[in-house]
């Protein structure tokens, strides 16, 4: 089955792990990824204020090339465009003014020919009709634990995952929230259905630091290094997150944390792509589980070796 | 032309309302253009009509040019057509026959141009002209009282509204849901500001209820439905079957012993069980045991039967039913409490997830001498005794955003209270406040707050917490202090959360079937915010306690009073006088086609089988006018506002 997959730049770059367990994981569950052509970056923060608003050309673009393509829905895994995209949506949706003002902008689009340097200019507009989801909640609205069960071949019960929400899936509640932002559980669940253990521990909604990373690095490894103490203490063996901003400040940095923080041990970061991907008996070569900072390898080891007859 | 054909002779009166109307209105001239319109025999103007030289001036007119009809310009009905219908009254003029231009609230009040103000306030006048020209002289419709109460809800409000209406010498049926009267107050520990023991002062008069000659209590009842209206309801009760009979049973507590369903028991906030046959506390009124069959394993002696089997005294009976009776009554107080917001609510403070995150009755319970713990303060999880105990105020109040836009009014006080207490039972523990702002508006309130702080050494930081959460056993509360500006970090071996009050739970069924106002927050409507404060804007209901919105302990006693005395006005009258401006049938215009039937609201007018015609209820029908609205062939005329009166209004006003 065909399904629309907005990938966004971070997985086309920095994070080809949670691009490539996703293609993976969802060719096992039968679905094939099509990304929008000639898709462009969703621009990575909604726009806040109102007068803003071609901030949300972009986002709206790659929405209406979904909508052109006959699809009716797009699915991401990055934390920050899910964000950005369902928001989009919504403001259009709330205020008809923007959504026509939007309009207006696209319509005057050009697209120039590579080869033949002819310019198109009969640009359509985007009508409303396309649903942001979420790669987590179409696998639990969409797919159904069941079918996901029924696919797993590796056993991951030895693995004691602490599932990191961050900020961008449950904020704002009204807007975007896959769950709701004090007390969710979607997470949980989907780990728990791909048969991990979970661990439940407080920081998991806690801010990573996200780009306050690039101005001040050490107040972000400072949050980093809370959301990763809090997990060790609470008996995590890794950390899943869907975020790559997130990965980045709780991965990455973790050299820069052990530099601030003698007690710090350092923790394996996995993408939920990557958990599921294994799960499903995707070869952990195509994983890119070679790309972290923190090898995840001899964690997950731990696993049965054998695989689940289902 | 009046109805007999003799021409009316009107007056009338504008009144400047000092500069209220006359700024914008020019009075004069409306007086002077209303002189020579037919009907009006005179016209003139005055500062303040409602003044006693107004009136009087008014009065002295009446009789020197000799009018039958008085109009006067001024502010809403509301406010002034009693006065003015007095007034006619002693002049000998039939009251119906007076009638108000609204000319400040409906004009003055919500214009500015002078020019256009004054031909609006002209405009009202004519057609009040108009509708006056067809007034009938009406006489209100006289009614009975029935001289017997019922209070539904037993907490404090009820007790002390049942208590003060039984005094006054009336009958009351007091009615509660519960198995016990004593409501929300029995279970506090001590009270602020005086910090005297809850039990000890409500016992005595949940005493003195259950003897009272003239009080009938009834707990383990619900209301059905209220049909009627004020001095003259007609209420259903629901008997709900207790299973012991009260009479019988000795209290000697066998049968909870052998009964084997163990369930949370509400009375303690679930901090502790009880068997599903039990006596909710000890001073429990009336004392007796109440099986609760919900968590009964079934009555059927081959389920279960233990109780029964030990009863000495022969006090159980399965086949006891749930009865509906009916009763009378002539007044209703309302006093159904509240509820605390619950703490799921919350999710970033995690009261439901984390057995040592309580709130402020759940604290109460464990403050208790006859609580769980038996007055010593211990943590739920493990038993310990709390070394640091964390109070976050204001709890889903004050949010007008995520949760209650209102203030619980008493949290401050019994935050105070809980942080003082916990450190007399606990003087080596540390005892923090967060607050936003600490209100403590009540007689000697601010001097127990000082005194928590200054004698007590409660810490007070000024501050909202943004996370409680749970690492292993440490529970960790992180917050402001916005006097500093820096953020607060505190392990804590207690969370108590002081929740926001809100509506009862299953409440609003109860009120449905009332048919009383409620405000925006599900709290019940008072008829006006400052001058009628106790009685609901449904005549006959009158409101005591939570139910009407956050109180504390002397503010609901005192309402209750207030409310009781109110009951007390309406039954020292012979008769009630009813409104004559209703809407009867011209049965020889009626088709009986039933339309009016189903609208109105008050259940006022039904088709009578034999003659094919409505007939109304006069003393049911509100004068709403929605029959005569919806009435197809015009049977349904209201007195005084016919559709003849209507047209006339309309053409004096689009006359120009």
């Amino acid at each position: 089955m065909k399904l629309h997959y907005y990938p966004g730049c971070t997985l086309k770059e920095k994070t080809t792990n949670l691009d490539d367990s996703t293609r993976a994981a969802m060719e096992v569950l039968g679905y094939e990824l099509v990304e929008p052509e000639n898709w462009t970056c969703c621009g990575a923060e909604f726009p806040l204020t109102e007068e803003k608003i071609v901030g949300l050309a972009a986002p709206t673009r790659i929405l209406r090339q979904v909508e052109l393509e006959g699809g009716d829905k797009v699915v991401t895994t990055c934390a920050f465009c899910f964000n950005v995209l369902k928001r989009t949506n919504e403001a259009l949706l709330k205020d008809p003014l923007k959504h026509k003002r939007i309009n207006a902008y696209l319509r005057d689009d050009i697209k120039i020919d590579p080869l033949t340097k002819k310019k198109t200019t009969d640009f359509a507009e985007y009508h409303e009709t396309v649903w942001v989801l979420h790669l987590m909640e179409f696998i639990k609205y969409q797919i159904g634990y069941d079918k996901v069960k029924s696919h797993i071949k590796r056993d991951l019960a030895n693995l004691k995952v602490a599932p990191y929400y961050g900020c961008r899936l449950l904020r704002p509640a009204g807007e975007v929230g896959i769950d709701i932002p004090d007390d969710p559980h979607i997470f949980e669940e989907f780990l728990e259905n791909i048969g991990c253990e979970v661990v439940d521990f407080p920081f998991k909604q806690e801010c990573c630091g996200s780009y306050i990373s690039v101005s001040l690095p050490d107040a972000a490894s400072e949050a980093s290094y809370q959301i990763l103490r809090s997990a060790r203490y609470c008996g995590a063996d890794m950390l899943a997150l869907s975020c790559p901003l997130c990965y980045y400040n709780l991965d990455r940095r973790q050299d820069r944390i052990k530099e601030r923080f003698f007690d710090f041990t350092g923790m394996p970061i996995l993408f939920f792509t990557q958990l599921l991907a294994l799960a499903l008996g995707v070869d952990e070569k195509v994983l890119g589980l070679d790309q972290h900072y923190y090898d995840p390898r001899p964690v997950l080891s731990k696993m049965h070796k054998t695989e689940v007859v289902s | 032309m009046n109805g007999n054909g003799k021409k009316k002779k009107i007056g009338v009166f504008v009144c400047h309302c000092g500069v209220n109307i006359a700024s914008v209105v020019d009075v004069e001239r409306v007086a002077k253009a209303l002189e020579n319109y037919p009907g009006v025999e005179f016209s003139t103007n005055y500062v303040y009509m409602c003044s006693e030289p107004g009136q009087k001036m008014i009065l002295e007119k009446i009789k020197e040019q000799k009018l039958d009809s008085v109009i006067v310009a001024a502010c809403s009905p509301t406010l002034h057509e009693k006065t003015f219908q007095n007034v006619v009254e002693l002049a000998g003029i039939n009251p119906y026959q007076l009638e108000i231009a609204n000319i400040r609230e409906q004009d003055s009040w919500v214009h500015s141009d002078k020019e256009k103000a004054t031909a609006k306030a002209v405009k009202i006048v004519k057609s009040m002209v108009e509708k006056v020209l067809q007034n009938e002289s009406l006489e209100p419709i006289r009614v009975g009282v029935t001289r017997r109460a019922l209070v539904i809800g037993g907490g404090i409000s009820g007790l002390q509204a049942a208590l003060d209406i039984a005094d006054h010498g009336y009958e009351v049926l007091l009615v509660e849901k519960g198995p016990s009267i004593g409501g929300h107050m029995i279970q506090l520990s001590e009270t602020f500001p005086t910090l005297d023991c809850s039990q000890c002062i409500m016992t005595p008069k949940m005493v003195e209820v259950s003897r009272h000659p003239k009080i009938r209590l009834l707990t383990y009842h619900e209301v059905e439905s209220v049909s009627g209206f004020v001095g003259n309801f007609k209420v259903k009760i629901r008997k709900k079957p207790r299973y012991v009979n009260p009479d019988l049973c000795t209290l000697c507590g066998d049968c909870e012993k052998v009964c084997p369903q163990i369930v949370s028991d509400e009375f303690n906030m679930g901090l502790s069980f009880r068997k599903a046959i039990y006596m909710p506390f000890p001073q429990a009124v009336p004392g007796t045991y109440t099986l609760d069959i919900d968590n009964c394993l079934g009555l059927l002696p081959i389920r279960c039967g233990k109780c029964k089997d030990v009863c000495e005294p022969k006090a159980i009976n399965y086949d006891e039913q749930e009865e509906i009776f009916e009763e009378e009554v002539g007044a209703i107080v309302v006093s159904t409490g509240y509820d605390l917001y619950t703490m799921d609510h919350l999710g970033e403070y995690g009261g439901e997830r984390y057995e040592d995150v309580l709130n402020g009755l759940e604290f109460e319970r464990i403050l208790s001498a006859s609580g769980p713990t038996g007055g010593v303060v211990r943590r739920p999880s493990d038993g310990k005794v709390p070394k640091n105990v964390v109070f976050i105020q204001c709890c889903g109040s004050r949010d007008t955003e995520n949760h209650n836009p209102y203030c619980s009014k008493i949290c401050c006080m019994y935050t105070a209270k809980h942080a003082m207490l916990y450190k007399h039972r606990v003087p080596d523990g540390h005892a923090t406040v967060f607050y936003i702002d600490v209100r403590t508006g009540g007689k000697a309130f601010d001097e127990f707050y000082q005194r928590a702080v200054e004698e007590d050494h409660v810490l007070y930081i000024r501050g909202k917490v943004s996370k409680v959460f749970q690492e292993g056993d440490r529970i960790i509360v992180w917050g402001v202090d916005t006097l500093t500006g820096k953020k607060v970090e505190m392990e804590a071996d207690m969370v108590v959360l002081a929740m926001s009050m809100v509506k009862t739970e299953g409440g609003e069924e109860l009120l449905k079937k009332l048919k009383i106002a409620t405000d925006a927050n599900g709290w019940l409507a008072e008829a006006h915010p400052k001058l009628r404060p106790v009685e609901s804007l449904n005549a006959g209901f009158f409101l005591a306690g939570c139910a009407h919105g956050p109180k504390d302990i002397p503010e609901t006693v005192a309402q209750a009073s207030a409310a009781a005395a109110k009951v007390g006005d309406l039954f020292a009258q012979k008769e009630l006088l009813h409104e004559p401006t209703i809407v009867p049938v011209n049965e020889e215009l009626c088709s009986g086609c039933g339309i009016c039937v189903t609208v109105c609201p008050y259940g006022a007018r039904e088709l009578d089988p034999i003659k094919k015609v409505v007939k109304v209820n006069e003393i049911l029908c509100e004068g709403c006018g929605a029959c005569a609205a919806a009435c197809p062939s015009g049977a349904a005329q209201q007195k005084n506002q016919t559709d003849n009166q209507i047209f006339s209004m309309v053409k004096a006003i689009l006359k120009g």
